[in-house]
Parts: C-alpha cells; structure tokens; sequence
C-alpha cells in the first residue's frame, strides 16, 4: 500500500515530516517501510511550449527548436523527432541535472548553440508501467492545456512524498488512504474529515427500473450493490486524479476507471465499471463457474475457469472474475455510453483460491483476501459516482440496487480494564483507555458498568475478536515502548538440555578436539547422490521423502544419510583449494516408515564425518603424511571411550559406499555403533574425487544408549607389574584383533593389558606372512608377582597361538 | 723441612696461576694433592721430626692443603661454569620458527551462536526442546491458530510431502506439541531450537534455516515479562549498550504481537545499508500466546496465560560475526569455517 502525503492531508492535518510520520506510524504497528520522494533529483526542469522549428543547418538528423519557457525563449538544438511547433514539453534548462547523473551546459552542437535540452519520459525517471506506449517515445508530450514555464515536477505531480507501507495482513482497513488517515487522527491528535459526499442524481430513470443484480451464492458474497450512470463522455481524467494514481503507482486509464481505481484506494471498497449496453438484459448474477467456462479478462488474456470459482455474469456469459478481474467484453471505453458501477463483497478465501489458481492477483484480489467492510461498499459506490457527477462526466440515475441478504451488524467485544493492565503490566487508567478506543471509532456500549466495558467493534476492523486485541489496540496506540519491562514471576523451573543434547555436545567437543570442523549441510538432495553413493534401489536408504514442490529441481527428496552433503562439501573445497580437510555433520535423516508418508518420518540424528588430505597441517616440523583408514578409525576410537563406552567388538565390515576390503564395523550388543572406511574409488569417482577420502559414520541414537558417563574410577595399583614382549608371525589372513583376543583368552587371570605396538610386512618374514609384536602386563592388585609365575602364563598363551592360528614365535 | 714445604706451595701456586682449563687443573690436583702428590710425599718426612716440631709442621701441611684445595675449587667453579656457557651457547635454537601445530577443529558458527543462545535462556531457567522437522500442518499451522486458507500461510509458502505432511516452517509447532504434553495450566518455560523451511531461495534467503522458538506459560504472565526477557537476552547476547525497542506487528498465534528491534550493530543507530538506514534491526518476532492456541491445546486462557518468541539463528550470527552473505552458512568453505 502507498499513500502520498498530500492525499493524506486531504482527511487529516498534520504538520510531521514524512519521516516523524513514518515513525509514528511504524512503532503503532503500521509499517512504513520507505518513503519516496516523487521527482527525486529533478532540478531546473521545466515546461516549454516550442514556437518555432528549423532544421539544422549542418546536420540532417538535427533540429533547432525555439522555446518559450515563461520568462524567456531559448534555442535548443535537439535530435528529436516526434515533436511539432505548439508541443508543450519539459526543458532541462542550462544547470540542471537529471536524475541518471547529467548536468546541462550550454554547448554547441555543429555551430549552433543549444541552451538546454529536451527531455523523455526516461531521463525524467517516469515508471514506465505508467505511461502509454506513445508517451515511452521520444520526447514528452505533455497535454496542451499545461502551464508553461512552471516547475516540471508541479506540472507532472511529482513534488509530493508518498508513503510505501508494508502492512500486516490483520488490518485490512488500512489498505486505503482514509484508513491510513484514521491512524494518523489518532496518533497526531488531528481531526479525521471523511468526505462529503451529495449526490443530485440528475438522470431520469431510477436504477431499480434499469438493473437486476442476484447473489446466488450468499456465503461466498455477503453483498451486491450497484449504481448505473447516464450519459457518460469516457475521456481522459483530470490531472489531479491523473497525478494521484500514478504516484501510488497505477497507470491512467480514462475517467471512469480512474474512479473507481481511486474510490478503492480512498476508501478500500474495490469495485468494477461495466459498459452497460454490452451487459446482456442489464442483469449481473454472482454465480459459480461452470467447468470449462471461459472468459477472456481485461488483460487480454482469455482463461478457463473451474466451477469452484465465482463469477459475475449476465445472462449469457460470465463478465467478470468476481474479486479478481473484469471481462474484455463489458469494458469501459470510449464508445461507453452508459455505465454499471459496482461495489461488492466476497468472501476472501474464495477469492484467495481462484486468484491463486489463475496465477492472477490484483489491487482488488488482495483487498478481498484481507477482508473488506461491506458496510462501506454503499459509501464507495456513491463516492464514485458523486466524483463522476462533479466531473461533468454522467448522470445519476436515482437510487442504488442492493443485493444484501443478511446485514453486518458491529461486533461486540467485552474486557476489564483491570485485566488489561494485568496482561500488559500497565497502569493505564481506564478513561485513558476508553479513550483510545474512541478515538479508533469504537464505540463504548451502554451496557458496560464499571469493572466490564462492552465496546462496538467499527466494522472495518475485522481483526479485533479478543480482549488480547482490545490489549493490542490499547498497547499500540499507549506506545509499546512505555510499558514497563518485568521478569516472569511464579514458578521456579529447572530448565536446561536433555540427556541426548547434552551427549551431542559432548560428541560435537570431542570432535573439535580430534581436529575437526564442522559443516551443515541442505537436508534436500537429489535421488542422482544416492546413487553416486552406490545405494541400490531396494535399499532402505533410497526410499527418499519426496518433496511435492521443490524450490529448485536440485532438491527433491529429503536426505536419507548424510555421506552426501559431506563429499559434496569435499568436492566444493577441493575446487577451492582447499585440500585437506577434516569435517563432520551431526543432523538428522529422514527416513519414512512407508510411501506414501502416512505417519512422521523418522528422524534419527547421525554423525558422518571425512578425512582427505595431509593429516597434520604443513609446517616444517611436522610430516607431510597423508590420513588413512586408521585416522577415521581412531576418530571413532577417541569418540567412544570419551562417551564411557569401550567394551564394543569391531569388526570387517560392508557397506556400499566404502572400499569393501577397507571398511570396519564397531558393534556392541548385536548394534552398529559406527561405521568407518575408505570411500569405494567408484563411489569416489561418481562425486568427480581424485583423492583418497576415509569416511565414519555413527549412529547417535545407538551410542547414545550405550553411553555411561560417571563411570566409578579404578583405584591405582599398589604393586609393580610384569611386562612382556610377544612377537608372532601369522599368515597375512589372520586380523589382528583376532590376535588380541585369542591372547586375552589365553593369558590367564593376571594379564590386565596387551597392547599391540609392531606391524611388519616385509622381506623378515616368509611371503604371505606378517609379523606382530605385542606388549603384554601383568597385573595382580594384592600383591607382587614372581617371573615364574608369569612364565607359566606366557607359555601357555604361546601354545594357544602356535595351536589356533599357526602362529609362529620369533624369538 | 718449612722451608721445603714453603717452596713446594710457591711451585704449586705458580703452577696453578697457569691453569686454563679442567684436565690441567685435575692434573696438577693429583700431582700436588694426590695421594702421591708432593704434598702428600712431604707429609711422609714428618716421622724423621722431633715429637714438638711435628704439630707445628703438620699445621703448615694443612694450611697449605687448604689454601691449595680453595684455589683449585675456586678454579673448577669457574671452569664448569664457563663450561656450561659454551654448552648453553651451542645448544641454541631459532625461537622464531612455528611452534608444532596442535590441530583443533572448529565448530559451525550456527552452533557456536546457538551454544550462546541455548546457554543465555538456559540460566534463565529454560529448558530446550524439540520437535520433528517434517510436521503435520496441524501442528505446523492449524493449531496455531492458522486454518486452511488462511492469508498468512502465504508468509510463509512451504515446502509439502503430501497434503498433510510438510516440511515445518517455523519452530512454533514445538510450542504446541509441548504444551499438549504437558499437564494443562502448568508452568512451562522452553526455547526449541531447530531448523525450518521455506521456498525462498536467493541471496539473502536459504530454503533451510534455524529459528529459536521460546515459550513461557504461567499464571499472570505480561507484555511486560515478554519485554523484560526479550530484553535481557538482546543485552547479553549483542552487549548492554545496544537499544532494544518493540513494535506493534502481526502474527496469527500472538495477540498483542510485536516485533523487536535493536539499534544497528554496524553503525549504532546513525544508519547504514545493513540496517538499510532506519538504524534499526529487526531481531525477533514475539507476543502473547493467542486465547485461541492455548485453548486449542487444553490450557485456559482465564486461568494462564503467556508468551511466545522466535528468532533467526542465521540473523544473529550474521550481526555478531558481520556476516553479509547467507550462502557462507552452507557452502562449507573451510576458509569460512575455521574463523571461529
């Protein structure tokens, strides 16, 4: 909504700036969120009437044009060609500046001096949404009748500041200037003037004689009026309206839609002119569309309607979209002889749907959609034709046809002062009270007593149902920023996160501590990543949520794992040279019960993270080696007893994505902790990766079952312990955990630790072998142990080895 | 014999005057101190003296010992210590080159200002929580007071999955579901962060992003309790000079509602092209619970009644860090990442 101040001064004085005015507006939750100002960087232009044209002696394509600008003539030399002797036109006098930058000088042009310039609606900066196609060439024609010699600015209207609002979709009264007006009586304390309107309704014939109207569908329209006018001379209108309209921004049409675009931007009642003589039987029937119905709209453009859409239609064929557009076939235009002015009101969300369905919206649609006060539509339509009838351009004929079939009475709506005040935390008295709420034009019902006030509610507003919007009102218009600023009392609460978000934050430091950042990802993909991650067809993971409108085709399907988002990010920062990189994601996946979604998805939280690159960042004191499978691995592996879970097996592994001879699986009770692998190379390949990437992927909702934080702590030992030294040579196929746990097994009560600390493959050990050493303690807590003992055990554990796994001992 | 045993000291100290180094001196130690040491050999020609002269003469030996055993002390004092200085000296390193770089992850600034923000309210006796980000329209819209066809859904245009499911749109679902959880009337005091969705895609708007919904519900909850918290959190999150003011708005699950504003952190309130120079910031949507949604969820607007916030977590992070472009957040570039 736009409102030029000097239209707002038409119903209210005030003597504010535009910006005090802005402000006061803005902080009684009427937005203004710019002000303009019309003919901004225009100077020293003014309008010219040309008296005299020759052609330039020494160029063709020039003319030297004679000009009377009031006070003196000027010669100009221009390569203008649509202007003739008696042209009223704006001149750039030396000095003045355009809008694009341009400063006029007097200069010479092939030997002719030229003292100004000419000027087109562009170098005046004019919308050109506003203008005719011929106005948009070449120079300016302004009308004839304009002053010569005046400011262009005055002669355009474009010395006025207009007001662009931004307004919230509860106060639908203030989409018209007189309701802007209204709020600015009430915070400047100005005296609001609604105008007078007289009409003499010169014409012979009643309406009622000349029009039917019928609403056949009462609760999509709760009113149908109308006027008809005689004798109507369809022509340009006046320069004021001219000017008012396109300073909000309308373009001019001829004086009879002029009217009623203004009645509705005046007053907020949208309303519609139909060429009466085109109107089949003069009888308008506001109706549902039949299926397949078509008409083709004031734009031109014909369009096919649905039988859930409410027309305006004569007794041959719809001439309107009701609340949206008008019909090509009953326009107004110059042949209009008579006219049917209507002011209507529908239902909103009837009109909400077809303007959506039809992709059209309009000045009118919005306003239906917001809700009008159809108690105002008479007011609108005698507004309009008493501004026609002032203007000589019809007749009135006596008396308005009415479809109203249930009235809009004011809505009641009751408070208590005292609970008022309780809800804001305020200390207004309730005279104050009562008083804003007059001066908003509600009116205080007789039968409120003391404690309960009852107001009528005006019917513009809509909105105000509550006494939480009896509050609003009061609050708004008493200033937000003068109620004091409290803290809730009542009830002490314990607050704080839930155990889940507290393990992710514990999860998230621990993270940062190994080294890595974190990245945040697009929940949205695209079906074409899962299959880059290999993912097949019947795998739970590929049963994406669709998105029924995505924004982008990038996007359709809602993330089944985060392993996308992740190499997409590697992709983007190798692009960008930044080539190592250690990062993780911890967010939820979505991942349906069935398709089509019939209940929530679930939303399980996991921690995908990847290592590509040197795993130190360069410097001269550190190795330039690259990250392998055991830095993923030990990511996880600080991850886990850092959460007090540490008694998990791992495992050989698969998954589609990863390197089938390079992926591990941590479990713990028969559930899969975390995952960690190489990236399959065809995987890698898909995402356009060159580089090695090792990937683990956790599942937090498991972890966060096992994890046991606060686990009591071991007393340390009091006695020394006995270490030895085991080194074993196996066939490459045995893995080493299984090592491990064969000598745990076999170590007997005593051995507290075995530690794995040499891994040699090599031209030592016989081909298809390997060599292990591991470091084995013995412990006992009461007391010290004797290397006899202990023989007993190792020996024992050799045997084991030698006996399950053809290790051999090297000594 | 004195008088051997006085020139034996003069050789011995003329000897030792010429030391410069630790292996001469050790060596003269031995020639003169040792057990074969003149000094010593000179102790062994006291028997042949008389029973009163030998006293007298065993004094002189140990004064002499004595005097010599202090030089040479002294002496390999100041050896070890010019030692030391050589081996000090040798030992030096270039104290300019890098230290070893001890890597340390950084994480997202949407967590680290959530972090902050989660820790502000949570001193205030909020608890965190949350709800599904894909959300049926009844919790997403009717049951906030936001039926079918109603205008302000379009503020919101949403991504959906099917007629009844959609991708939420604002946090405020958390709202109801936790006050359909709780017993009807009681106290409740939460902020429930997350991420939203909408079908906005361009420079300044991302499909996803984060809000903070708050909720406080209790008896004789006001305005001025709203105010009095909304303030309290601006000032410790962007500091105790900014301006905070509070503006009459419209949301359809608030009445009275308003929008927060505080003074532009980039140029203090003279104006500039962050705060597209009104000087102004809008931070926050807020306002008290609507009769309706708390009636809508089994709690009597005559017996309680409270009040509701939302915030951007991006529009924060953006004004504390000065971050002008949306896009950072999710293009992941480790440049942008490990500033913080």
């Amino acid at each position: 909504m736009q409102a030029p101040i000097e239209w707002l001064k038409e119903y209210v004085e005030f003597t504010q700036t535009p910006e005090v005015l802005a402000e006061m507006l803005t902080m009684a939750g009427i937005p203004v969120e710019g002000i303009r100002y019309l003919g901004k960087d225009i100077e020293n232009i003014v309008t010219g009437k040309i008296i005299e044209i020759e052609k330039h002696p020494n160029a063709t394509k020039l003319s030297i044009c004679k000009l009377d600008v009031g006070n003196e003539v000027l010669i100009i030399v221009t390569g203008a060609t649509n202007v003739s002797v008696g042209n009223v036109v704006p001149v750039a006098l030396v000095g003045a500046k355009l809008p694009n930058g341009l400063e006029i000088k007097a200069s010479e042009l092939r030997g002719v001096m030229s003292y100004g310039m000419l000027c087109s609606t562009t170098e005046l900066n004019i919308d050109s949404k506003l203008l005719s196609a011929k106005e948009k060439e070449g120079i300016y024609i302004l009308s004839e009748d304009t002053t010569i010699g005046i400011d262009i600015r005055e002669a355009l209207g474009m010395d006025d500041v207009v007001l662009e609002f931004e307004l919230t979709a509860n106060r639908a009264d203030c989409f018209s200037v007189l309701g802007l007006a209204r709020e600015i009586a009430v915070l400047t304390g100005g005296t609001l003037k609604k105008p007078m309107i007289h009409l003499h309704e010169t014409a012979e014939e009643r309406a009622a004689n000349l029009v039917k109207v019928a609403i056949e569908e009462p609760s999509l329209c709760s009113r149908f009026a109308a006027r008809v006018l005689q004798n109507v001379k369809v022509g340009p209108s006046p320069k004021w309206l001219k000017h008012r309209l396109q300073a909000v921004g309308m373009r001019s049409i001829n004086n009879v839609v002029d009217v009623t675009n203004y009645v509705m931007l005046e007053m907020g009642q949208p309303m519609h002119a139909y060429d009466y003589n085109l109107v089949s039987k003069h009888s308008l029937t506001v109706r549902k569309a039949q299926t397949g119905e078509k008409i083709t709209t004031l734009d031109g453009i014909k369009r096919e309607l649905t039988s859930d859409m409410l027309v305006i239609a004569d007794q041959v064929q719809a001439v309107g979209i009701a609340g949206v557009m008008g019909g090509l076939a009953t326009e107004v235009t110059s042949n209009t002889q008579n006219v049917i002015l209507e002011a209507a009101s529908f239902n909103g969300v009837s009109i909400r749907r077809t303007s959506k369905a039809l992709g059209l919206r309009s000045e009118a649609s919005g306003r239906f959609e917001r809700g009008i006060d159809t108690v105002n539509s008479i007011r609108a339509l005698d507004r309009a034709a008493k501004i026609l009838e002032d203007m000589g351009a019809c007749q009135v004929c006596p008396g308005i046809v009415d479809s109203y079939p249930s009235m809009v009475l004011p809505r009641q709506v009751s408070f208590i002062p005292q609970r008022v005040n309780a809800y804001l935390g305020t200390e207004i008295s309730k005279s104050e009270m009562l008083e804003i709420l007059r001066s908003l034009e509600f009116a205080i019902d007789t039968n409120s007593d003391a404690d309960r006030v009852i107001v009528n509610v005006p019917t513009w507003r809509g909105d105000v149902q509550y006494q939480p919007d009896i509050c609003e009102e009061i609050a708004r218009i008493y200033g937000y920023n003068k109620i004091p600023t409290t803290t809730p009392g009542g009830n002490i609460l314990r607050g704080g996160q839930e155990y889940t978000q507290s393990i992710v934050d514990v999860i998230k430091t621990s993270l940062t501590g190994a080294g890595l950042d974190e990245i945040i990802s697009l929940s949205f993909t695209h079906p074409q990543v899962l299959d880059k991650l290999n993912i097949a067809n019947d795998h739970v993971l590929s049963k994406a949520i669709t998105v029924l409108n995505p924004i982008t085709d990038d996007f359709p399907i809602l993330r089944t794992t985060l392993l996308g988002g992740i190499l997409e990010t590697i992709v983007r920062n190798l692009s960008k040279k930044n080539d190592d990189i250690k990062i993780y994601e911890l967010g939820a996946v979505y991942l349906p019960e069935q398709l089509p979604l019939d209940t929530l998805p679930k939303e399980p939280l996991m921690l995908c993270g990847a290592l590509v690159g040197k795993r130190y960042e360069l410097s001269w004191n550190q190795g330039k080696d690259i990250v392998d499978f055991y830095d993923a691995k030990g990511v996880v592996e600080v991850l886990l007893p850092g959460l007090g879970i540490c008694d998990y097996e791992v495992t050989v592994g698969e998954h589609m994505s990863l390197h089938p001879g390079k992926t591990a699986i941590f479990m713990k009770e028969g559930k899969t902790l975390a995952t960690v692998g190489e990236l399959h190379p065809q995987v890698a390949d898909a995402f356009g990766i060159q580089r090695k990437v090792y990937v683990f992927e956790v599942n937090i909702e498991v972890v966060v079952n096992c994890v046991k934080l606060l686990a009591k702590y071991e007393t340390l030992p009091k006695f020394p312990a006995i270490h030895r030294d085991l080194a074993v040579m196996l066939p490459l196929t045995v893995a080493a955990e299984q090592v491990t746990q064969a000598i745990l097994a076999s170590g007997g009560p005593l051995l507290s630790d075995v530690r794995l600390f040499d891994v040699y493959v090599g031209e030592q050990v016989a081909n298809g072998s390997k060599s292990l050493a591991f470091s084995l303690t013995y412990r006992d807590k009461t007391r010290t142990l004797t290397d006899e003992e202990i023989d007993v055990f190792y020996k024992n554990t050799v045997d084991h080895l030698e006996k399950t796994m053809e290790a051999k001992i090297r000594s | 014999m004195e008088q051997e045993l006085q020139s034996l000291k003069q050789l011995a100290l003329v000897d030792l005057s010429q030391v410069d180094n630790m292996d001469m001196l050790n060596e003269l130690r031995v020639k003169y101190l040792g057990k074969k040491g003149s000094l010593t050999s000179a102790l062994k020609g006291m028997g042949a003296l008389s029973a009163e002269e030998r006293p007298r003469i065993g004094q002189i030996v140990n004064d002499i010992r004595s005097e010599l055993e202090a030089i040479i002390q002294a002496k390999s004092e100041t050896f070890k210590q010019a030692e030391l200085a050589r081996k000090l000296a040798s030992e030096k390193i270039d104290v300019t080159l890098p230290g070893r770089k001890v890597n340390i992850g950084h994480q997202h600034p949407l967590t680290v200002t959530l972090g902050r923000i989660k820790e502000i309210f949570m001193r205030m006796g909020f608890a965190i929580a949350e709800g599904p980000e894909v959300e049926q329209d009844y919790y997403n819209f009717e049951a906030l007071n936001l039926p079918k066809d109603h205008p302000a859904r379009d503020m919101q245009d949403s991504f959906y999955i099917t007629e009844e499911f959609l991708m939420r749109t604002h946090t405020s679902p958390v709202q109801v579901r936790t006050m359909q959880a709780a017993t009807p009337n009681q106290p409740i005091r939460i902020i429930a962060p997350g991420k939203v969705y909408r079908r906005d895609y361009d420079a300044t708007h991302s499909p996803m992003f984060h809000q903070v919904e708050g909720l406080v519900i209790d008896k004789n909850i006001s305005f001025a309790d709203l105010k009095g918290t909304l303030e309290l959190f601006i000032h410790e999150i962007f500091g105790k000079d900014v301006g905070v003011r509070f503006r009459p708005s419209f949301f359809p699950f608030t009445e009275p509602s308003a929008e927060v504003d505080i003074s532009c952190v980039m140029c203090s309130g003279g104006g500039c092209r962050v705060c597209s120079g009104t000087g102004w910031l809008e931070i926050l949507g807020a306002g008290m619970v609507h009769p309706r949604v708390l009636e809508m969820s089994n709690f009597d607007p005559d017996k309680v009644s409270g009040f509701a916030f939302g915030m951007g977590v991006e529009r924060i992070a953006m004004l504390l860090y000065g971050i002008d472009d949306l896009r950072l957040f999710y293009e992941n570039d480790l440049r942008f990442l490990r500033q913080f």
